[in-house]
């Protein structure tokens, strides 16, 4: 492997972080800064969602409520007691988090696609509050908050740093949870709960937290989209398409994969808004973006990262083969050092 | 030789193989029992001939033909049940009904009568509660229904998949007790799985030890019972019978 | 007057009833739950849309053309899309989901976001029935040809699932898949077949709802969560249990519409739909579902 190769095998994480930090310096046109921030808030929220739905399998089709929660709440609190969202958002979203483990725990009896769909029930029945219970949400026109305080010169910039920071914590408390006993106790109940249950793990209580920490990140997204957007409606706060853009970014990035749902928005969001630039017809849009799931779901189930290492597997494995290395002992040599690499840890 | 099955490697995942090169045969007429721990791959060998499973390597012969992945429903036109392990019945509908379902494969109507009157004839029983609901009856009745559900179609083999699994004693001695008149009467040839060791080869003629997805020990039905590894094992604890209960 | 609204909830509801048959047979048969239903549904409603307003041909007539066709789509869609993927219920989901939003793309780019509906000579007429001197019921035309066609395609339904081969062989595959197998059911063929008559009775319904509400390519968001609640109270997978619960909803729907604030009754029915799912997901009805 050439030089530059084995440079970013090893540092390919830095490099894409400096790239990102750089990102709004070399494209400054305010559309790049929008499209970045847009594509962190679906990187943070599909690694939360990631959480419940690819470690633990529970497949939530209604997350975008705590994302609309969080929205709503970030803009009364600015305009009632004068908070700063900056701060307000992860602040507030801690307490959509308990909204959401109150959630999940009466969902967590649910299983299979009675999971989904109380999910997608959840979701409508938030939309028609948000929608109706107009003293408090201003309806359907909905709300309007303060601009944020630095000039529109910078457009989009802190916020898109910002984001780019929660992205960060995101993926270090993934790749904590994917390590720790609790992780595995998820991956436990994705391969088969009754086991998990027999083999002493609190299922319940696991599905519950998994529940809650993913609703965090979505909850947070939805805050600081609040702020940025300065306007919020509830079809746009409280939307199917939202979830959509979550799991199908997760889907194909890579379903359970700590970096699948980054790599995955950072391939969906800009793909997306190319067809949205080009073809303009929002409904268009939707039509494409279906298609798009359903090839993925059916060629890809496995998402873009894991369907790679298999590859990059089965090569390693057909040029050793004599030497007797295993597929597992291959994946994690391709593994860059200071990566968490996407299997088991062993149990403590 | 009716069956034989040479070197099967069989299972349920792509990366996981339950059987790992597995040979048994089983005679015309014959009844004969595979015992061994749980996860020896019993059951799996069961669902491997009557093609719920595919093997990956090695064959299934039955009556000189490959049924080797061949779909259930065409190994069933070769002539082999399948009664599967716990309830198999159609619970919401009637006994008759199910009877009916036994012979979903033939068009011909006398026929289907016929064997109707034969199987009555073997469970006369089944007459007087043909209209009732099959989840109503109990245990060991269902058991006996999805025998004679199997019978509808006269198969020359029978794959029986823990015939007395949930049954107090005395219903799964009334099942075992069918099961060989049922030999004796019609010369059906079974192939059984049983974690009751000592009633299954009660009414056996030979048995296999499977561990770990092989088969370890070909004995005759006495000789395995009369083993001593055996009984330490399959059939002294009564921990196993502890277990079943 | 309260007895007017709710003889037109119990029409509406027999409607209802024909929306949801295939909806609740193919939950039954495969454990999918078909988000895709109230797109097909709407599907359905555009062609028999655009052949009347084309070509001048009734819905009802035209379900001759379009009721086929939908059998033929529902069969390779299973075959081609659904049965490759194994049977995760949350991967399904969101597949037929996929599906769904697809539909709606296309419906929406080819016709827009304008809502429509199909106006017959006969949309306006209404038949007058006495009950007594200072009772008279008001039945909408449309009504209440949909609640008679209702009762046909569910008649229809019941006696294919209880008086032929092919309904037997239904019926086996849902309250024991492996031991239908075992006695020689192909059911990968039942599987495709139920998911054909679903959709071939869903475009049944959505020709009787172009009659009788206006859509866009978006409506079928609400109109399939009203479906699930239906089914899910039903039962899901019962036959007899969705037609009671359609019936039931269809009524308390049209009665809660007159008597409480407008958007209490959607809230009312997705609560329904919640806690049923996660409280008691064999449905209100007690019917038994086994492993679903």
């Amino acid at each position: 492997m050439s030089r530059v190769g084995t440079f970013l095998k090893q540092y390919w994480m830095f490099v894409a972080l400096g790239f990102l930090l750089v990102y709004p310096l070399i494209w400054r046109a305010p559309y790049y800064h929008v499209l970045g921030f847009n594509t962190l808030i679906v990187a943070t929220a599909a690694t939360g969602w990631n959480i419940l739905g690819g470690y633990t399998g529970y497949k939530s089709l209604g997350h975008s409520t705590f994302f609309g929660i969080n929205a709503y709440l970030v803009a009364i609190t600015a305009n009632e007691l004068g908070w700063n969202p900056l701060w307000s958002a992860p602040l507030l979203a801690l307490g959509v988090t308990v909204v959401a483990l109150v959630l999940g725990w009466i969902m967590a009896r649910a299983k299979g696609s009675a999971f989904v769909i109380a999910t997608i029930a959840m979701l409508l029945i938030f939309r028609l509050l948000a929608l109706n219970v107009k003293s408090v949400t201003g309806g359907a026109p909905g709300l309007s908050q303060p601009l944020a305080p630095w000039s529109p010169e910078y457009s989009r910039m802190p916020f898109y740093y910002y984001m780019l920071f929660w992205l960060v914590i995101a993926l270090l408390v993934s790749a904590y949870i994917r390590r720790s006993r609790f992780g595995l106790g998820l991956l436990a109940i994705r391969d088969d709960e009754g086991k998990a249950n027999m083999v002493g793990v609190n299922t319940t209580l696991s599905k519950v937290l998994a529940f809650g920490v993913s609703a965090y990140f979505i909850a947070l997204g939805g805050g600081i989209w609040s702020y940025a957007q300065t306007h919020i409606a509830p079809i746009f706060a409280f939307s199917i398409l939202n979830d959509v853009d979550t799991v199908l970014a997760t889907m194909l990035g890579g379903l359970g994969t700590l970096w699948g749902p980054v790599l995955g928005a950072f391939i969906l969001i800009p793909g997306s808004d190319y067809i949205l630039f080009n073809f303009g017809a929002s409904q268009f849009h939707l039509a494409v973006f279906g298609v798009l799931m359903v090839v993925i779901i059916l060629f890809l189930p496995r998402g873009i990262l894991p369907s790679l290492r298999d590859r990059l597997a089965a090569r390693r494995e057909t040029s050793s083969a004599f030497t007797g290395a295993s597929t597992m002992e291959d994946l994690s040599d391709s593994q860059p050092r200071g990566e968490v690499p996407g299997r088991e840890a062993p149990a403590p | 030789m009716l069956l034989q099955l040479q070197n099967v490697v069989a299972g349920y995942l792509k990366t996981v193989d339950v059987l790992q090169g597995l040979s048994l045969q089983v005679e015309e007429a014959e009844i004969v029992c595979l015992i061994g721990p749980n996860g020896a791959g019993k059951s799996t060998v069961l669902r491997t001939i009557s093609g719920l499973l595919t093997p990956s390597k090695g064959s299934v012969v039955f009556d000189g033909q490959d049924i080797s992945g061949v779909r259930p429903d065409l190994v069933l036109q070769h002539g082999v049940a399948h009664v599967p392990q716990g309830h198999s019945s159609f619970p919401e509908m009637s006994l008759l009904e199910n009877l009916l379902m036994g012979a979903y494969t033939v068009s011909d109507k006398a026929l289907v009568n016929r064997r109707l009157e034969a199987v009555y004839e073997l469970f006369p029983w089944f007459r007087d509660r043909a209209k009732q609901r099959a989840g109503n009856l109990s245990g060991g009745q269902q058991k006996l229904l999805e025998i004679g559900r199997a019978l509808m179609l006269e198969p020359r083999m029978m794959l029986l998949d823990e015939p007395s699994l949930g049954l107090d004693p005395k219903k799964s001695h009334t099942v075992f007790d069918t099961i060989s008149r049922l030999r004796d009467e019609t010369g059906i040839t079974v192939l059984m799985v049983e974690q009751n060791a000592r009633s299954g080869l009660g009414i056996s003629d030979r048995g296999y030890v499977l561990e770990l997805g092989r088969e370890r020990l070909e004995r005759s039905a006495s000789e395995l019972l009369d083993d001593p590894r055996v009984a330490q094992l399959y059939l002294g604890g009564g921990i196993d019978d502890t277990l079943q209960a | 007057m309260l007895i007017q609204v709710a003889v037109i909830g119990l029409l509406t509801g027999g409607v209802y009833a024909v929306m949801v048959s295939g909806l609740t047979l193919i939950f039954g048969v495969m454990k999918i739950i078909n988000i895709a239903h109230a797109a097909f549904m709407v599907l359905s409603a555009y062609l028999a849309y655009w052949l009347f307003s084309g070509l001048g041909i009734d819905p009802i007539l035209s379900m001759i053309g379009i009721v086929p066709l939908f059998f033929f789509i529902g069969k390779v869609t299973q075959r081609r899309v659904l049965s490759p993927v194994g049977d995760d219920p949350g991967l399904l989901v969101l597949l037929t989901f996929a599906l769904a939003i697809t539909l709606e793309g296309v419906l929406g780019s080819i016709s827009g976001s304008t809502f429509r509906t199909v106006r017959t000579g006969y949309t306006s007429s209404i038949i007058p029935v006495e009950l007594s001197s200072d009772l008279t019921l008001r039945l909408p035309v449309v009504r209440l040809t949909g609640f008679v066609a209702s009762f046909v395609v569910l008649g229809v339904l019941w006696l294919i699932l209880n008086r032929s081969g092919l309904g037997r062989a239904i019926r086996a595959t849902i309250q024991n898949a492996e031991a239908a197998q075992l006695v020689g059911v192909n059911i990968a063929r039942v599987r495709s077949t139920t998911f054909g008559i679903g959709l071939a009775s869903v475009a049944i319904g959505g020709a009787l709802f172009s009659l009788i509400f206006s859509f866009n390519g978006s409506s079928h968001l609400d109109w399939i969560s009203k479906m699930l609640a239906i089914i899910v109270l039903g039962g899901l997978g019962s036959l007899p249990g969705a037609l009671i619960a359609a019936l039931i909803l269809g009524v308390a729907e049209a009665v809660s519409a007159v008597t409480m604030t407008s958007y209490i009754s959607p809230i009312v029915f997705y609560l329904i739909l919640f806690l049923t799912l996660v409280f008691r997901p064999q449905g209100l009805m007690g019917a038994k579902v086994r492993e679903g």
